[in-house]
């Protein structure tokens, strides 16, 4: 038996075809769609979509057919919206990732000579590679989003990130009425000499482990960055000056507590701590760093490893 | 400059009768489908200019705080792009209607979206096409913008045509709290087409 080119290529095209009636009986039911369903052509056609696969989202889907005969207009869904209508396996069951095939389909009203429409034929194109670049690029998108927060040496947040956090906790209180927060800059001691006398290289080291050290005594919501060069900035939400000033005192030791390693070398580190706490309605982000920055000031020039907190009139080492 | 793309005024007639036309026969079968009234206003026509783009579309569909846009390409005999707009609450409205049966998430709440524009953009231009006997096909409508100023919907910097014919039709629904707008626009090359479209159906009647 001769089969016309049209019958032989929606019969084999890799795209699934199938044709429903208005009472939603299958009319046709290409190869795609026998291979991934396990149902045969034998098997499908004459009977109901919804009695073949009850798991089908019967009230929509309906709706939508019938809506193809209503306005004798094409309908569509896409994976992006709605993953799939049949669980389907797809062909990354490897490396794929996703549970079922993702599926775009076209409803295309079927017209005959008097343009009255017949059936409701159905294209499913696989759309699961889509789905995966996509997945992929999201994924990529986020990494390079947490990239760019990130101080390229150590790992904790760059300025550019606790710049934008310090706004986002200032507008965060003058909205909200939470509790103020507080902010302590800190600065390695004679970090140039360490440079000079071990190297950069062990400098960088310094800085690293400097950087462990401040993170192991973080809490959830704090935010710890490096302000460039050897100085550091901490962001501690809804915490007052006696917490900020206990959190630098503990910085102040851990930093203090041992040698730093870098190769045979043992260098001694410390660090000088300036404390702030933030004045809803009085202080923007760039003069809560400026009293911040007094207050480190004022530690330097007390003698160094030390913190100090600020205070309007003068800075004073409690 | 626009000479040749101004409709005469029988022309207008024309396009204005054919919209009503088919105005009146797609809400009868969107009232079918939606099993509702709807009640669709009367088309306004215009023809703009590509820089004046968004202050016609400001005009026609006001300036509510934010709206969500879905856009879908025909083409055939008349080639352009059919847009709907709807105001902050979407069509959440209608997603009984159209047989949604669970709270809708984020992605359903934009496929409901999709779906109501397809609807409602095949029932009004179909019809359209039919009477001038034209044929037109879809592609998939997808999003344009959601919760966007009307101003910044469209870059006229970013248009590659200077003149297009644009077609506003305003849609309520009786019985729910739902309105939308639905522009259809083509590009020059379409209107010359939709002009002698439109000489062919007046000589028909």
């Amino acid at each position: 038996m001769a089969v016309s080119l049209g019958d032989f290529i929606v019969s084999e095209v890799n795209v699934g075809v199938f044709v429903v009636g208005r009472d939603h009986r299958l009319q046709l039911w290409n190869r795609f769609m026998a291979h991934h369903s396990g149902i045969s052509s034998e098997d499908a056609i004459g009977h109901s979509l919804f009695e073949l696969f009850p798991d089908l989202p019967q009230k929509w889907l309906a709706k939508k057919i019938d809506s193809v005969f209503v306005l004798k207009n094409s309908a569509f869904t896409s994976w992006e919206q709605r993953p799939y209508l049949f669980r389907f396996a797809h062909n990354r069951p490897i490396t794929g990732g996703i549970d079922y095939m993702r599926q775009n389909f076209t409803f295309m009203p079927v017209k005959n000579d008097a343009g009255e429409i017949e059936a409701v034929a159905v294209t499913l194109i696989d759309a699961t590679d889509s789905a995966i670049y996509q997945m992929m690029m999201h994924t990529a998108m986020q990494k390079l989003e947490e990239s760019s927060n990130r101080d390229g040496l150590t790992g904790v947040f760059n300025r550019r990130y606790v710049d934008m956090r310090l706004h986002d906790e200032i507008q965060r209180i003058d909205r909200y009425h939470v509790d103020p927060f507080s902010v302590l800059l800190f600065d390695l001691d004679h970090f140039k000499k360490i440079n000079d006398t071990y190297g950069h290289v062990a400098g960088d080291e310094v800085l690293r482990e400097v950087a462990r050290r401040a993170q192991a005594v973080l809490r959830e919501p704090d935010v710890f960055g490096r302000y460039g060069g050897e100085e550091f900035v901490l962001i501690l939400p809804q915490t007052d000056l006696s917490g900020a000033y206990a959190a630098a005192e503990r910085i102040r030791f851990e930093i203090a507590a041992d040698t730093v390693a870098s190769g045979d070398e043992r260098i001694t580190v410390t660090a000088s701590i300036g404390v702030a706490q933030y004045q809803p309605g009085v202080t923007s982000a760039e003069k809560i760093l400026s009293m911040a920055d007094e207050a480190l000031y004022a530690s330097k020039h007390g003698g160094r490893n030390r913190v100090t907190v600020y205070s309007p009139q003068q800075p004073v080492t409690p | 400059m626009i000479d040749h793309l101004l409709l005469t005024p029988d022309q207008r007639d024309a396009l204005q009768e054919v919209t009503n036309i088919a105005m009146g026969q797609a809400g009868s079968q969107l009232a079918q489908i939606l099993e509702s009234f709807v009640q669709l206003s009367v088309p306004r026509i215009n023809i703009t200019e590509s820089a004046a783009i968004s202050t016609g579309i400001a005009q026609l569909v006001g300036t509510p705080q934010s709206i969500t846009a879905v856009r879908q390409a025909f083409n055939g005999t008349l080639r352009g792009e059919a847009m709907v707009m709807y105001d902050q609450d979407g069509c959440r409205d209608l997603a009984d209607l159209m047989g949604y049966e669970d709270d809708l998430d984020g992605a359903a709440d934009r496929e409901l979206l999709l779906d109501v524009s397809n609807v409602l953009v095949g029932a009004c231009l179909n019809g359209i096409a039919e009477l001038l006997q034209a044929k037109l096909s879809f592609s998939a409508p997808t999003i344009m913008a959601e919760n966007v100023e009307v101003g910044r919907l469209i870059n006229p910097q970013q248009l590659t045509w200077n003149y297009a014919l644009l077609v506003e039709v305003h849609f309520t629904l009786e019985v729910r709290d739902f309105t939308c707008h639905l522009l259809t626009l083509m590009p020059e090359e379409s209107i010359l087409t939709l002009k002698s479209a439109l000489d062919t159906f007046m000589e028909n009647f």
